[in-house]
């Protein structure tokens, strides 16, 4: 019987892990403490802590931070940049802008091959692909021995234009093949074939140098694996929300980059699905940050402007993200100029808040919560008890002595801050895309999302906020929802009425037999396999580009057209039907489609609404409630209750304030409905 | 520092909740409109974040400028609200938008245009919202109306003085078609001034929510404390720092009416306790070319100077209230005033007075000091594109990353954009080869560019190109510091001149210069020129060796300039595997020798010096680094006076500050 899905997820305090019985339709969750220096020891820490038996596991999926850390730390192989003549310093050139504006003492960081490894040839192509300087072949030649000499492992080879025309990339790659057969190589037409060069080379150079040991990683975990039972795939999380197998990793390890953000994105998507809900706001918040995901008509917004750290972009599609500094850990302060101000600086996990008595002294969100009332003192099942009186000391000699506040009131004041921070974060986001969040659930997951997401969504206008059943793992279970996927691109330029429709049906054709080759090597079959094409276009003239689906059949071209006119609409707020439309780039993402989980809704089986646990004061709209304490695993569909009410479950506390109703749902969400008149401020 | 932990009660009259919410909530209003724009903007410029964003209060102060703004536009939209309010007194009803750019009300440059949106509440005037952003064209003599020859306003382009453009809400089309008609794109221009004017009704409509919920007095208090808040900060920081009066000089190459000779920008700087003083005055009447500066684009360069040293500051008119300044009397290149061009600050007097403040406040924070940093320099090619089959008209715009300067406890940073605009991306070549006839043949690090000191500036790019398919095709630049060349400070060393070279290493070899207009070139000339690297923080003698050898294997420096900048002698072991050494004995010995003749060397006859640089017997580096002597780099002819008053300059920023 392989009745079992499982998905890790890697987090940076804990490795998240999630088992779905096709059996019997049962989830649960497990978590265990990540090991960062061999981050594969918590995986298969959690796969025995999960009394998982990989014999049983008919799907494994895995969200890993290997290639972010390993960006972050710059620890890489031995690797070398192949360039043109002229052009050895485009990954450190940049586009010459600051991620701090105004701060003359920070830079951004440093590229990813140094300038002593980065090596030029002779050879040229322009913009149109023709061959202006073939490769000097001598040049090449002595420069692979070079890079042998040098015990390079790994190397990029980034063309001016190459983009338009590889020939030159290539040869060049088979002559580093020939020279030094054992290092890895990345041409840049191969992995991303766009225009741009600091875009493409530093994309590939990331490829680059994540490639032996990203690889080597999986290689590792996919052997263990299968050696302790597993027959099937080990199925990667990539950063555009798809999955890949081994096979693919070793060639496209750069795609792993960002993985576990898009985890959680996708975990968001899936439970705005379920409820029926076409726009929804995911808040992740976590102990130091909290990850905003938007929903939109369905869809999650997808970006290809992205990076782990500024300056160095990664120009795969990814999940859209956007994180802000507040999380459970964020710490109040009082500013030079007596104002109360709530992040982005956190106390981390040393010395973690005031009340995890470990030695800090100032306030963080938690130590507010806790004083509210709003967080027991018995955390993850007693597993950790918090200190109330250090948190109050904290809150009392940072917030509410200088601000001649209570206690309790500078506790709320310290909250409804960071409410209000994350409130803003959501409306920038918002109307980066034209979307008004009125309109949108609130779906708070992460360790602290439940605490703060009812009163977030009161700031907001949003009338309901979903908690899903796992809050604090809900990034393994995206990891257990995702298909296979490749994204590929091609640039192809015409004027989109005079566009020759045979040609670009076989440009889409090479892509399509180039995504489909992909997936046989991963073992797709053939039932299994969906292609979407999609196309870039632009207002000739124009600088900004915009994707949109492709059809197919003769009229395909013209609806995309229809469909692109709507669209930048939708999104710039203008269209230009006179202006002529031009083709810029052809996509394709290739799915191969993994069997998902099959929930089942749970009935409603009348009983009551199950005693409190306890019953405690907590602070709201300043003054102290009598709330009743309940345990969410007692709660079944159907039941309601009225806030002010407070939910505990093993990794998350989700918060019912005053004049706000519960209802558990038949996928055992808790659905907390605003009142009507909060919901409908304008 | 002051500590307000044994404050008691709040600093403000409202609670400390709602004022944070609210201050936020200002900022979230502005980023709001930012947001919009670059989502509907139709001007590449304006996609670059050429632009800005303020909410101002009923009396025209800004409550809260935006946090991703380009530094150029700070503490100018202020001026122009106020402009708008002096112009139309109570004639300003709700749904009117007006319109401004004029430079001499306080605005940057012409292509700068503001849309300034009051917000009403009934029939109360509780504040603006205002857009500002660069379009792409706004008439004038040359495309893209950046006329290096101008001396006077009106080949700039169109002035705008605070004018309707709609009225209670309906949209006058006869005054929209009279601006975007003056400019060469009229339909992207009625486009960008559509989207910017709606930017202004997402401030207001986010402001009138907070009303909503707040009430319009809180909303006004907020907007008042606002400001008070910032104000605050700015004296709290100041409270820790000693009082006293600070001075300096900058220059601009040249004003060519008056021949070879540095222009110069005086800065005072006083602290007393109250505040942050500047005084401008002494600094050169107006230059003949676009290179001077209006009041407001003054400002913007004091307060975006000072803002640097205070960078977790919010901008609003309480940073502009406790940051006061005199800049002298109209008519100077600080305070040029109607008709003299301006569009050139940006490479004139803006960054010149910037990095001017950036050496004051060096000495008053040590811990944050910084050398010259480079300045924004911009190659324009305009012409006929043979490529194409009715040679359509091209603009290669063209401004290149450059260094900052070395700084008290580490290196400049290279290749970054200006200070002008740490936001402004440089442009890829790739996009740029497919809409011009231009082929870029090397975009990289200039090895040697960054001045050299203890901790050396950082390297500045250099970028060349060959004309493809050109037909009528001219090139122009608004440039500077090809003559008053990036500098060091505390004992470093300038970095490196700017300047367009043609056709570099052959027979028809000719240097341009730092500023020129409307150069004919043809198809196979090559152009290449370098953005200067930044100027070195502390006696380049000084610098651990072991730094410079780490340098000189990825070639920001070489084997040669580490001898005769540094005095560290490096072995060449086996340059293709990086092994090099430093050869101790020879490198004590060649850093005494420096340090015992150096100071004769600023002494030495600089016509000599010219001499020797005709022969090639010393390069640009020795005379600038070793001589202090400036030279049109193509002749190698001296400029005497230009010369005496670099020297001046060195022996104060550098000379004094070495040991012997």
């Amino acid at each position: 019987m392989t009745d079992l899905r499982v998905a890790v997820d890697v987090g940076g305090t804990f490795t998240d892990v999630c088992i779905f019985d096709d059996a019997d339709k049962t989830m649960r969750v497990t978590k265990v403490p990540s090991t960062p220096d061999d981050p594969m020891r918590a995986v298969i820490g959690g796969v025995e802590r999960g009394e998982i038996d990989l014999n049983n596991v008919s799907l494994f999926s895995h969200g890993t931070t290997v290639a972010t850390n390993a960006l972050i730390t710059r620890r890489f192989p031995k690797a070398a940049l192949v360039t043109t003549k002229g052009f050895r310093d485009v990954i450190e050139i940049r586009d010459g802008t600051k991620d701090e504006l105004w701060d003359a003492y920070k830079d951004v960081s440093g590229p990813y091959i140094r300038r002593r490894d980065r090596f030029e040839v002779t050879e040229r192509v322009d913009y149109s692909g023709r061959v202006v300087e073939t490769l000097n072949e001598d040049e090449a030649r002595e420069l692979a021995r070079l890079l042998k000499k040098r015990g390079t492992t790994t190397v990029a080879v980034c063309f001016i234009n190459a983009f338009a025309n590889a020939e030159n990339e290539v040869r060049m790659r088979e002559i580093l093949q020939e020279e030094m057969p054992e290092a890895a190589v990345s041409t840049s037409a191969e992995i991303l074939p766009e225009i741009f060069e600091h875009d493409r080379f530093n994309t590939t150079v990331s490829n680059a140098v994540l490639g032996p040991l990203v690889a080597g990683y999986v290689e590792r975990l996919d052997n263990q694996l299968k050696d302790d039972g597993y027959d099937g795939d080990l199925l990667l999380l990539h950063s555009g929300g798809g999955s890949m197998t081994p096979a693919m990793v070793k060639r496209f390890p750069v795609r792993l980059a960002a993985s576990g953000i898009a985890a959680g994105a996708i975990a968001a998507k899936h439970v705005a699905e379920q409820c029926g809900y076409d726009n929804a706001v995911g808040l992740d918040m976590g102990g130091t940050s909290t990850d905003i995901s938007l929903i939109a008509d369905g869809e999650l917004r997808v970006t290809k402007e992205w990076e782990v750290e500024y300056g160095h972009p990664i120009v795969f599609p990814s999940i859209e993200v956007l994180t802000i500094g507040a999380g459970g850990g964020s710490l109040a302060h009082i500013d030079i100029a007596g104002s109360l101000r709530n992040g982005p600086q956190s106390a981390g996990a040393d010395p973690g808040p005031a009340c995890y008595d470990q030695g800090g002294t100032e306030p963080t969100n938690t130590d507010a919560n806790l004083l509210l009332g709003r967080l027991g003192t018995d955390l993850a099942s007693g597993a950790m008890t918090l200190r109330r009186d250090l948190a109050e000391k904290a809150v009392v000699e940072t917030i509410a002595e200088p601000l001649g506040l209570e206690p309790a009131e500078a506790a709320e004041s310290i909250i409804d801050v960071a409410n209000a921070n994350m409130a803003d974060a959501v409306r920038l986001v918002s109307i980066r895309r034209g979307l008004d969040p009125r309109d949108f659930a609130l779906l708070a997951f992460g360790g602290a999302g439940a605490l703060h997401g009812a009163e977030v969504a009161r700031e907001l206008g949003i009338p309901t906020v979903v908690v899903p059943p796992n809050p604090g793992v809900t990034s393994a279970l995206g990891c257990l929802l995702v298909d296979i996927q490749h994204d590929l691109s091609t640039m192809y330029t015409a004027v989109a009425s005079t566009a020759d429709s045979d040609d670009l049906e076989q440009q889409f054709a090479a892509l399509e037999s180039t995504a489909a080759e992909r997936l046989r090597h991963e073992g797709v079959a053939e039932a299994d396999t969906e292609l979407k094409r999609g196309i870039s276009m632009r207002y000739q003239g124009q600088w900004r580009s915009l994707q949109v689906p492709m059809g197919t059949g003769p009229d395909a071209l013209t609806e995309a057209v229809r469909t692109f006119h709507e669209e930048h609409e939708r999104q710039f707020a203008f269209r230009q039907d006179d202006n002529p439309v031009e083709i810029y780039q052809l996509h394709l993402k290739a799915l191969g489609k993994t069997p998902k989980p099959a929930f089942t809704p749970a009935a409603a089986d009348g009983s009551a609404l199950p005693d409190p646990v306890e019953r405690r004061e907590v602070y709201f709209d300043g003054q102290w409630h009598d709330t009743p304490v309940y345990d969410r695993d007692a709660l079944r569909p159907e039941m309601e209750l009225a806030g002010p009410a407070i939910i505990n479950q093993l990794d998350s506390t989700t918060v019912v304030p005053p004049s706000t109703t519960a209802v558990i749902d038949e996928w055992l969400n808790i659905r907390i409905h605003l009142s009507a008149s909060e919901g409908d401020e304008k | 520092m002051k500590t307000l932990t044994t404050a008691s009660g709040p600093a403000t009259t409202l609670h400390p909740v709602t004022f944070e919410v609210l201050k936020n909530a200002f900022a979230t209003s502005v980023d709001l409109m930012s947001e919009q724009i670059l989502r509907t903007c139709y001007s590449f410029v304006i996609y670059s974040r050429d632009f800005s964003s303020a909410l101002c209060d009923k009396y025209g102060n800004t409550v809260m400028q935006g946090s991703g703004d380009i530094a150029v536009h700070v503490g100018t939209l202020h001026f122009q609200c106020k402009a708008v309010l002096e112009e139309f007194g109570n004639d300003i009803n709700p749904g009117d938008v007006f319109a401004i750019n004029d430079p001499y009300r306080g605005g940057t440059h012409m292509n700068d245009v503001s849309f300034i949106r009051p917000i009403f509440v009934e029939d109360e005037i509780i504040g603006f919202a205002q857009n500002k952003g660069h379009w792409a064209d706004i008439g004038g003599n040359v495309p893209g109306s950046f006329d290096v020859n101008a001396r006077e306003h009106f080949s700039e382009g169109l002035r705008i003085t605070p004018v309707r453009v709609w009225r209670a809400g309906e949209f006058l089309h006869d005054v929209a078609q009279l601006l975007v008609s003056n400019t060469r794109a009229p339909a992207q221009a009625l486009g960008d001034l559509n989207a910017q004017s709606e930017a202004t009704a997402v401030c207001e409509r986010e402001i009138l929510r907070l009303v909503d919920k707040y009430s319009k007095d809180t909303v006004l208090t907020a907007m008042q404390e606002t400001q008070d808040y910032v104000n605050r900060t700015v004296l709290g920081s100041l409270a820790g720092l000693p009082h006293g009066e600070w001075e300096t000089v900058d220059y601009l190459d040249a004003d060519p009416a008056h021949g070879e000779g540095l222009v110069p920008i005086r800065i005072k700087l006083r602290l007393d306790g109250e505040g942050i003083h500047y005084d401008l005055t002494g600094s050169a009447p107006a230059v003949s070319t676009f290179l001077n500066s209006g009041y407001g684009t003054t400002h913007s360069a004091i307060y975006a100077g000072t803002k640097t040293f205070f960078p977790e500051v919010p901008l609003n008119s309480g940073f502009y209230a406790a940051v006061t300044a005199d800049i002298g009397e109209e008519g100077t290149v600080v305070n040029a005033g109607w008709p003299n061009a301006v569009t050139g600050f940006c490479s004139g007097p803006y960054e010149k007075v910037m990095n001017g403040i950036f050496e004051l406040w060096s000495r008053i924070m040590p811990e944050r000091a910084m050398a010259c940093a480079f300045n924004l320099e911009y190659l324009l090619v305009g012409g006929h594109d043979g490529r194409t089959d009715d040679q359509q008209y091209f603009m290669w715009y063209d401004w290149m990353a450059g260094g900052w300067g070395g700084r008290a406890t580490k290196d400049g940073s290279s290749a970054t954009s200006p200070v002008f605009g740490t936001g402004l991306a440089v442009q890829p070549v790739e996009g740029q080869e497919r809409l011009n006839p231009i082929l870029t043949t090397s975009h990289a690090i200039n090895t040697d560019s960054g001045g050299p000191g203890r901790f050396r500036g950082g390297c500045g790019v250099e970028k060349g190109g060959v004309l493809t398919d050109a037909v009528k095709t001219v090139m122009s630049y608004c440039c500077d510091r090809g003559r008053s060349v990036t500098w060091g400070i505390e004992g470093g060393l300038p970095s490196y001149p700017h300047g367009v070279w043609l056709n570099k290493g052959t027979e028809d070899e000719k240097y341009l210069g730092a500023t020129f207009s409307n150069v004919p070139i043809e198809s196979g000339d090559a152009f290449t020129r370098p953005s200067a690297g930044g100027g070195g923080f502390g006696d380049p003698l000084e610098r651990e060796p072991e730094a410079v050898l780490e340098d000189v294997i990825d070639q920001y420096v070489s084997v040669r300039r580490a001898e005769r900048d540094y005095g560290v002698v490096i072995t060449v072991i086996d340059a293709e595997l990086d092994e090099y050494e430093i050869d101790a004995e020879a490198t004590e010995k060649a850093r005494a020798e420096i340090r015992s003749k150096r100071a004769g060397w600023l002494d030495a006859d600089p016509e000599a010096v010219a001499e020797q640089y005709r022969k090639g017997e010393l390069d640009v580096h020795d005379v600038l680094r070793r001589y202090g002597v400036i030279l049109d780099w193509g002749t190698g002819e001296l400029f005497p006076d230009t010369t005496a008053e670099y020297r001046r300059m060195m022996a104060k920023r550098s000379a004094t500050h070495w040991t012997s």
